[in-house]
């Protein structure tokens, strides 16, 4: 494999390689947290800083660790990250950090992180595993945002807490999509963006695992 | 011939290399809707049965008739009954419906032709929008996947039109079927690769997206500002004695003088439709037996174990039968040969889960007093693990019969 | 790579290092954030509650605005304020957690389903120059559908008109239980009587609207559309809290002037 330049690693995974549409990494926290975007922001933003710190941080002692204990450092160095992270949205989020509730500490089990820290962080240098965690928030980030426009415009009729469209029970004409605030809808948000993405880059399509026999001798032929 | 003729004078324009080649699923369409399809079996085995596809759905399709008609008749029955005992009320209403109504017929609950009209001003604008919107999916996916139009879209647009209460708005029918159509169906690839009924997702769809449209009291009959119970509500909140004392008596919820979707209220109608397509053995008699047997059994399951807070733990069988959507769900949805399980001991047991879960979500779930849609929704997800269990077991009996 | 990385030794103060480094970064950002954190927590409540008795304004500190509320302890046994505790600390919520603050209820007075009712509960008061009672502010929770709901209950001088009622946890449906944070649905408790002319109990929640002209529409509140079992949860809650086992003895010492 060749060395990947800083820009391939920085934003690569927001398309070709998306840590949510072709890994399908970190579902949970995209259901659970995208019903409206003031809160997707900040998990965002939560989560790029804790995967890319982590990555640093791992990286830079990736050659002092023993094999032997490598994970549970890498365990110990993301979920003291996030526990910071968690304080200080405690501190200055606080309304929003509610809203979040466990789901900042579930950034710890958040594969993502984890992923990267062990199939990057662990053989390259610590600047390209710092802007690896980046590429790879940012490209979390793409689809959680995108999921969550969706959801609060449609859901909830309004985008950052400001009202787009009038809801029929504040007097307006709008009447929202309460599905869009169920956690279910982000599965099926998330299901057309993969569509949508894999009809786009048509080498993410997964080769099927096993093919369909002709039904009959004629159809064989005809194929 | 001069249908005939006139197909076979423009098909050459939709055949590839043609102008209108995208538009040949289209052509296709038209064409098999009047006459057999031109394809025929061309290898060795060589089965001549009149049924195929085609002409299944259509019977399925011709078997909603009574249903429908009597959906109609009933949306009237109950409008205008409403109506005549208050005429204020009349007045109040303000929609192009009613004015329409007014043309052609007047507003007394006694003339089966002002029921009828009443009821066809609301039921055939749903489902024309059902068809349009669906049919315009159906055609997109099938002029981009380069594949023949399905038939399958005449049943699903029929029943997905019947299960939506009279005064739902005509945008959230073409959200709902536009929803069942492409997630429930052809995300999977189309007809006959999809696990869920289509049109059960699409109500499923509108089920929890607009709530309000979709459940409650006020949606069950066309008048604008009348709000009154479904027989199965009124169970919910103080048992059958409550339903009974609001002078509805079983024969009512049988013969379907209730409240409801528009399709799901007769009983004897559904029946009707039904002992056809048991007969032409298009609805396979094993899954109607196994939802029967499900519910019944649990019902008398909860009768026995009774309870003095949950009203609904006291409803017997026959009642469970009559009201809500399970006649209509056993009949027409639970039967869906995609979506049910392949296998004759799979059937049992699909059924007997379908009717199991009906009654575990109409009893002991506090939110829906409804059960019939998820129980479905719920046994399609499991219809292809109880088939791989049910060929498992056969393969092993088989083996064991084998080393002896 | 060598083996001298992988000996027990290096392995042992590499985990060591990581630890120590770890624990004080963390307990480091703990400690410095606490104060911060601790005021945020008490400014939300604070906030909420302020919300509720409509006297909320934008812009001017909470902490400044709240000076004119007064937290009390009540003993619910007894019905009389109490300094057993501190009414800016206690947690009811907890403390009705707790076999050793709580006592179980009767199932059948229970109307709010919420199992154990704590000794004690912090009211808020806001008084007038007189030092009489302008607002009282009652803790209310009980269960909806599908959660707990956890508000505040806010009425007049009088005890017996609402100045606002609302929630600040909770986790029914959203769109329609969830309606019970729907401003507009919140609005029409204010002004409703919740006692009647003999001092029982009087307010329901009603299915299909309010009629105005309706000698009982002070008593009652329009149910949330397509929620009747989070309509019946508030109902009841407010009954339970209201009544004997809830807030019912402390409001008669109040209005007799014996609290």
């Amino acid at each position: 494999m060749a060395k990947a330049s800083a820009k391939q690693v920085l934003f690569d995974p927001i398309f070709s390689n998306n840590p949510i549409a072709l890994q399908i990494l970190g579902i949970c926290s995209a259901l659970a947290v995208t019903t409206s975007l003031n809160v997707t922001l900040v998990m965002c933003i939560a989560l790029t800083s804790v995967t890319a710190l982590s990555n640093l941080f791992i990286s830079v002692v990736r050659n002092q660790i023993p094999s032997s204990i490598r994970m549970i450092v890498q365990m110990v160095i993301i979920a003291s990250l996030v526990i910071v992270v968690d304080q200080v949205l405690k501190a200055y989020a606080y309304s929003i950090s509610k809203q979040l509730s466990v789901f900042v500490g579930l950034i710890i089990t958040n594969c993502i992180v984890m992923g990267r820290a062990e199939a990057f962080a662990m053989q390259n240098p610590p600047h390209m595993s710092f802007l690896d965690g980046i590429g790879n928030g940012l490209g979390y980030s793409f689809i959680l945002i995108c999921v969550a426009t969706v959801r609060e415009l449609l859901g909830a009729g309004s985008l950052f807490g400001i009202e787009i469209l009038p809801v029929v029970n504040a007097g307006g004409w709008y009447q929202p999509n309460g599905l869009l605030l169920l956690p279910p809808s982000a599965f099926f948000i998330i299901g057309l963006i993969i569509w949508g993405l894999r009809s786009w880059k048509t080498d993410q399509v997964e080769a099927p695992e096993f093919k369909m026999a002709p039904q009959t001798r004629a159809m064989k032929e005809a194929m | 011939m001069g249908v005939r003729a006139f197909l076979d004078k423009i098909e050459h324009n939709f055949e590839k290399g043609g102008k209108h080649e995208k538009w040949y699923a289209l052509y296709e369409a038209v064409d098999t809707f009047f006459y057999r399809p031109g394809s025929v079996t061309k290898t060795t085995a060589h089965v001549r049965d009149g049924l195929d596809l085609k002409r299944m759905m259509i019977t399925v399709w011709l078997c909603t008739f009574p249903v429908i008609f009597f959906g109609m008749y009933n949306i009237g029955y109950q409008a205008n009954s409403i109506y005549a005992g208050n005429a204020d009320l009349l007045a109040a209403q303000d929609n192009w419906r009613i004015a329409l109504i007014s043309l052609f017929a007047g507003f007394s609950p006694d003339s089966l032709w002002d029921n009828l009209i009443h009821g066809a001003a609301y039921f055939l604008p749903v489902y024309a929008v059902t068809f349009l919107v669906g049919g315009f999916w159906e055609v997109v996916f099938a002029s981009v996947r380069k594949h023949e139009v399905n038939e399958g879209f005449f049943v699903t647009s029929i029943l997905f039109a019947l299960i939506v209460p009279p005064s739902i708005p005509l945008w959230q029918v073409a959200l709902g079927i536009s929803f069942g159509v492409v997630i429930g169906k052809e995300v999977f690839g189309g007809t006959g690769k999809n696990f869920l009924n289509p049109a059960l997702t699409g109500r499923a769809f509108l089920f929890f997206a607009y709530p309000a449209q979709m459940s409650g009291d006020a949606v069950w009959t066309s008048v604008d500002g009348f709000a009154g119970a479904t027989a199965l509500s009124m169970a919910a909140s103080g048992g059958i004695d409550q339903v009974v004392a609001q002078g509805i008596t079983w024969w009512d919820a049988f013969y379907g003088n209730i409240q409801g979707s528009m399709g799901e209220v007769s009983t004897l109608a559904i029946f009707i439709g039904g002992a056809v397509l048991l007969m032409t053995k298009i609805a396979n008699w094993r899954i109607v037996a196994g939802v029967m047997i499900g519910m019944v059994a649990t019902s008398l399951l909860f009768n026995a174990i009774g309870s003095d807070t949950n009203p609904m733990f006291s409803v017997p069988w026959y009642w469970h039968l009559v009201v809500g959507g399970f006649a209509f769900g056993m009949i027409f949805m639970a039967t869906d040969p995609v979506s049910a399980s392949m296998t004759n001991t799979g059937k049992w047991m699909f059924g007997a889960l379908i009717g199991l879960m009906v009654i575990l979500i109409r009893v002991v779930n506090p939110a829906f007093p409804e059960g019939m849609m998820l129980a479905i929704l719920f046994a399609n997800l499991f219809a292809p693990l109880i088939d791989h269990f049910v060929v498992q077991a056969n393969i092993k009996r088989r083996l064991a019969r084998n080393v002896q | 790579m060598s083996s001298k990385k992988e000996s027990v030794l290096r392995t042992l103060t590499v985990a060591l290092l990581v630890c120590l480094v770890c624990s004080v970064v963390v307990s480091a950002a703990a400690v410095a954030l606490k104060p911060v954190q601790v005021t945020n927590q008490l400014q939300d409540k604070q906030r909420n509650i302020l919300q509720i008795a409509g006297l909320y304004k934008e812009g001017v500190s909470v902490q400044d605005q709240f000076k004119q509320i007064t937290p009390r302890l009540v003993d619910l046994r007894t019905g009389e304020f109490s300094d057993a505790r501190d009414p800016l600390t206690f947690d009811q919520q907890k403390a009705s957690k707790d076999p050793a603050t709580s006592e179980r209820l009767d199932p059948e007075a229970d109307i709010a389903s919420i199992r154990r009712q704590s000794y004690y509960s912090t009211v808020y008061v806001v008084e007038d120059e007189q030092g009489e009672i302008e607002t009282l502010i009652l803790p209310i929770h009980g269960y909806g559908l599908w959660s707990t709901l956890y508000g505040f209950m806010a009425l007049e001088s009088d005890l017996k008109t609402v100045v606002g009622l609302g929630f600040y946890q909770h986790a029914e449906t959203p769109g329609l239980g969830g309606e019970v944070d729907n401003p507009n649905w919140k609005k029409q408790w204010t002004g409703k009587v919740v006692y009647d002319e003999s001092g029982d109990v009087d307010i329901s929640v009603i299915k299909g609207g309010v009629d105005s002209n309706s000698p009982n529409a002070e008593h009652q509140v329009d149910a949330l559309a397509g929620a009747t079992l989070t309509s019946r949860g508030v109902e009841n809650l407010v009954r339970f809290w209201l009544g004997q086992d809830g807030f019912g003895e402390f409001l008669d010492h109040l209005r007799a002037g014996e609290a």
